[in-house]
């Protein structure tokens, strides 16, 4: 009878309360937007899953490991937990990722057209004005941000899901969760996002404009400019050479034609593989002491501002360009400037063929998304030599 | 204006500051790179006529094989 109730004081019955219980709640609505609504499901599911497992009570599944007095190991610790602390605390798992996304990365249409740099730039805007928003909440006694909280929070706006592991890992480990799944949720949800703002900051005519043909690029050029960024970076910015670095490695791994295999590892493989551990891992911070306050509401709403603050400055910075260039520029690729590669430039695209069946901007809208990954990287770098 | 807003309107200023001067040299890095790659001299072709080829090269292979196989039939 005593083991029967020692069995039943270790069940989940006994265990399990209300704050774990609505994490996986949370955990199931995560895997549900991935499997029925195809919302990032690559990303979502591991989440979702991870959530669920940390949350089960008496698993021990995020358990720290215990040692005696003489450093010997009493109990090893919980996978979640060895997963997290190797590959998230330490900032692995996302500089791989962002190895790998440089690897997939196609630098042509940015090259054929460099002032397309400058949309990424302005969409930016949508990470300093989350930053601006965030402590205006602190101040007004909403909610308890500090500025590295509100830094990581801003980085939502820069699309870019490794970049804001990456720096929510480095400023607010325990806003991480919630900073992840806005990040994720809302790239995901760029296409119902994004168009509402475009129709509204652009005229028929301006969506009707149709770009010059871009030029080709030779592969010289593509060899040499992740070599170009990396020096630039080390000369103006060194606090984002982890994640440019890796970025321009997988992308010369790309274009120097020469190391396929690796380069395929980067873009398939070893990608893939990350990708599983790094949904599990930030899964495994969705503790309901960390998820179920008014904080991840903030930092839910507050992303959500992010991304359409960076819309509109991209928009209105590819609005501005096209008063001054020679060459006419639509202004909806400058919404592609959040990064999102590569939704956001097909919603540039499928809007332009709305107002005109015959243009086609896809191609124009891949400079200004992939100068969006550089500009988040950049913004991101600022943010950890700033307050790192 | 309390002092978190101070420091949040600084950090955005250096930030929006740093983000386009960075991307604005690297506008001009990049066109400078490109003019004299197209200048230098043995400017390699851009890849994709080679797969246009492959392309007649397979079609030339079925044809072949289609009218080899209409020969054996066809006896």
């Amino acid at each position: 009878m005593d083991k029967l109730n020692l069995l039943l004081s270790q069940s989940g019955f006994a265990n399990l309360t209300i704050g774990p219980l609505s994490m996986i709640v949370v955990g199931l609505v995560l895997i549900f937007l991935a499997i029925r609504k195809g919302f990032e499901p690559l990303l979502l599911l591991p989440i979702g899953f991870g959530a669920i497992l940390v949350n089960i009570p008496e698993a021990g599944m995020y358990a720290a490991p215990v040692y005696d007095a003489q450093g010997h190991l009493v109990a090893a610790g919980g996978l979640l937990y060895y997963v997290y602390h190797i590959g998230i605390e330490s900032g692995v798992f996302p500089l791989l990722i962002f190895m790998g996304v440089g690897a997939m990365t196609d630098f042509g249409p940015m090259l054929a057209n460099p002032k397309t740099l400058f949309l990424g730039a302005a969409a930016q805007f949508g990470i300093f004005g989350t930053i601006i928003g965030a402590v205006w909440m602190s101040s007004m006694g909403w909610m308890d941000f500090s500025l590295t909280d509100a830094a990581a929070i801003g980085i939502i706006g820069g699309a870019d899901g490794p970049t804001s592991i990456f720096i929510a890992s480095r400023l607010a480990p325990e806003l991480l969760g919630a900073i992840a799944v806005a990040a994720y949720s809302y790239m995901a949800l760029v296409p119902l996002i994004q168009p509402p703002i475009m129709r509204l900051l652009t005229t028929k005519k301006e969506r009707a404009i149709t770009m010059t043909q871009l030029r080709v690029v030779s592969k010289r050029e593509k060899i040499i400019f992740p070599l170009l960024v990396l020096v630039l970076v080390a000369l103006f910015l060194p606090s984002a050479t982890p994640l440019l670095g890796m970025f321009c490695f997988g992308n010369l791994m790309r274009e120097s034609g020469v190391v396929d295999r690796l380069s395929d590892t980067a873009q398939n493989a070893l990608m893939n593989t990350v990708t599983i551990f790094l949904g599990l891992a930030v899964g495994s911070k969705l503790s309901a002491e960390a998820f179920l306050n008014v904080e991840t509401l903030g930092i839910l709403l507050l992303g959500l501002g992010a991304f359409c603050v960076g819309t509109m400055t991209g928009l209105l910075m590819a609005k501005l360009m096209n008063i001054f260039s020679k060459t006419p520029i639509n202004p909806l690729i400058g919404s592609a400037g959040v990064s999102a590669v590569p939704m956001a430039a097909r919603v540039s695209n499928k809007v332009g063929l709305e107002a005109n069946n015959q243009n086609f901007l896809l191609m124009h809208a891949m400079g200004p998304n992939v100068a969006g990954v550089i500009g988040s990287a950049v913004a991101a770098g600022v943010l950890l030599a700033y307050l790192g | 204006m309390s002092n978190l807003m101070m420091n949040g309107l600084e950090l955005m200023l250096l930030g929006m500051g740093t983000v386009f001067v960075f991307l604005t040299v690297l506008v001009i890095g990049t066109f400078v790179m490109s003019r004299l790659i197209m200048l230098a001299p043995g400017n390699p072709e851009p890849e994709s006529k080679r797969a246009g080829r492959s392309g007649r090269d397979d079609l030339s292979e079925v044809a072949a094989v289609a009218a080899a196989v209409k020969a054996v039939h066809g006896r």
